[in-house]
Formats: structure tokens, sequence, C-alpha cells
């Protein structure tokens, strides 16, 4: 029952995933912590960074989700939920995609999904820091975050960790 | 006029291709080692080809990663190219992922609910680096309008994520259009 729940959340999810994964956050929040309750928003946030900690794309934070619902078995469902029914459809659009060569709908699409998905990044950002920026501390550290990424080309999973190992002395 | 026609690939090799981009690239960065990859250590698309496959993978719904393997194990090796480059994606993230989440989440360390939370400050902080700089690059009075609505709409009137793209697509699609000399 929850199995066939998690599937059908993340397939709705990856169908509606226009955007390159992180427009679906506002949604998966949603989804996930206040419809079902199946982790806290803090746990969301944790997931993310996680996801953006291990190499591949950042949506398979969905395994962890998965796992935190029903174990191993969970992941596995979880992912290929939210990878597999985007892919299908990939994979069909790329046949006619040469059809569509120079047909201004085209580019016009491009063009008008840009700032929708730009919005719904933005939601995105205040959801993922309603879960993360609980104290001065963390506010802190995402305030440093910010003015580092928008100013050195570092990498981030390096950022991520060294985050953890100043939180591991500072925030227990 | 049709880009030239691709090389044909072998399945191992689009499994090496691929799943050597998602074991390394940490911290992001995965769409230049996929290039590298694909045009330059194989030849398998040209620059101007994969161009064309990167903007189709960024219209359609996914991952822009695993869309770019699906489209290019496609062209080069067919349904089962496209599986492969998809698997190839897709895994080896996934199992780093939980074996770091086995190790972080089940953990009863004291220091590691610290650890935790500052990973997650750092991810939200990158997250919202990275939205500026997309909002810098379109200034102006029409984009900006769409992106408040968008967010208002989501975040104070809880609008789900399907009703979303269907009231604002065709908005955009509207104001966005290209303008006519007929005014």
């Amino acid at each position: 029952m929850t199995l066939g729940r998690l599937a059908l959340v993340f397939t709705i999810l990856s169908l509606l995933g226009f955007g390159g994964g992180n427009a679906i956050i506002p949604q998966m929040h949603a989804d996930v912590v206040d419809q079902y309750h199946w982790i806290t928003s803090a746990e969301f946030t944790r997931f993310f960074a996680l996801g953006k900690l291990a190499p591949g794309p950042t949506t398979t934070m969905a395994a962890l989700v998965g796992y935190a619902v029903s174990g191993l078995t969970g992941a596995i469902v979880a992912t290929i939920a939210v990878f597999v029914p985007a892919a299908v459809v990939v994979y069909t659009a790329g046949h006619w995609w040469g059809k569509l060569r120079g047909n201004p709908w085209r580019e016009r699409f491009a063009r008008a999904i840009k700032p929708v998905v730009l919005g719904l990044l933005w939601a995105g950002v205040v959801t993922l820091a309603r879960g993360a920026t609980d104290a001065p501390i963390t506010i802190g550290i995402a305030v440093v975050a910010t003015i580092v990424m928008l100013r050195t080309d570092w990498n981030q999973a390096i950022l991520v960790l060294a985050a953890g190992a100043f939180g591991a002395f500072v925030l227990h | 006029m049709e880009s030239p026609e691709p090389k044909h690939a072998s399945l191992a090799g689009l499994a090496i291709a691929f799943g050597r981009v998602s074991a390394t690239a940490f911290g992001g960065g995965q769409m230049p080692a996929i290039r590298r990859e694909v045009v330059r250590r194989n030849g398998w698309l040209d620059d101007e080809a994969f161009l064309e496959v990167l903007a189709l993978a960024q219209l359609l719904p996914g991952s822009n990663p695993s869309n770019v393997a699906v489209l290019v194990g496609s062209r080069v090796a067919g349904l089962p190219g496209a599986t492969v480059a998809f698997f190839a994606t897709m895994l080896p993230g996934f199992a780093i992922l939980m074996i770091l989440g086995a190790f972080a989440l089940d953990s009863h360390l004291p220091w590691m609910g610290g650890a935790l939370r500052g990973c997650a400050a750092m991810a939200v902080g990158l997250t919202l680096a990275n939205t500026i700089e997309l909002t810098v690059k379109r200034i102006n009075v029409v984009d900006i309008a769409i992106v408040l609505s968008v967010v208002i709409f989501v975040l104070v009137l809880h609008a789900s994520l399907a009703l979303t793209l269907a009231i604002f697509i065709p908005v955009a699609l509207v104001l966005t259009r290209p303008k006519t000399n007929a005014e």
C-alpha cells in the first residue's frame, strides 16, 4: 500500500519535473512531509544535502525518502519511479524531435518555461531553508555558502563536506 | 538539415562513459564531464549535435544528466543504448548515496546530527546562490512578474506543481511571445 503510494508520488513528480530536477522540490516537500508525513522538514533538507554530496543527479535524494518509508525496497521503488517515467518521455520525444527543428513553437516553449521554472526554484529555496536554517549558526553557514558560491568556483561537494565537519564540532 | 550520422557505440563503451561520470562527478559539473566523454573522448556526437541533445534534455521533464544519457544512448545504439546509458548514469550515484545515507542517517554518533545540520545549511546556501545567478540573467519586468507570481502561488496559496504548470506555462507563452511589427 505504502509502496504503491510512494511509486505514484514519485512518478507524478517525474512526469512534471520540467527544468532539470530542482523545480520539483516544493511539490516533493508538500507530498512527503506535509501530506504523508514520511519524513520531517529537517530530514528533507538533509536528504537534499546528501543528494548534493553524492555524485549523480540531486533527484537521487528520492532514494533516501524511499529508504525512510520502507528500507532498501522503498529506495529502489522511489528511484525507479522518479527517473524512469521521465526517461521514457525523453526517449519517445527524441524520435520526433528532429521534425520539430526550426518550428517556432519549440523556441517559444523553451523561452516560456524559463521564468516558470525559476519561480519554482525560488519556492524550492524557501522550502529547503525552512527545514535547515533554524539557528544563528545554520543561518550563518547558509549566508557564507551563498557568498562563496557567488564569488568562487569551488567544488560543491567539498563545501558541503566542510560545512559537515564544522557542524560536527559546533552544532551537536 | 540533418546533423552528420552519429557514430555507432558499443553498449560497454556507453556503460563505461556514463558510469565513469556518474561515479566521479562529485558536487555538480556533470554536464561538462558528459560532454567530454561523448564529444571529445569517444566522438559519438559532434559539438553541435551535443548542444541539440542538451537543449531537448532541458526542455523535457527529468534531470538533465539522465535525459542526456537517454538521448545520446538512443542516437548511437538505439533502445539498448538508451537503457544502458540511463542505468549507468543512475546506479553509481544511487549506490554511493545509499552508503552515505546508511552511514549518516542510521548513525547514533552524537556529532553526526551536527554534521548533517551543517551540510543541510550549506546546501541551502549553494542552491540560493545558484538561483540568484539564474535570476540575474533575466532581469526584465515580464520574467520577474512571472517568477513572483509562481512563488506566491506555490508558497502562499499552496498550489500543486501540476496546477502551477497548467496555469503559468500558457500565461508565459502569451507574455513572452515574440514581438510582431503589427502593434
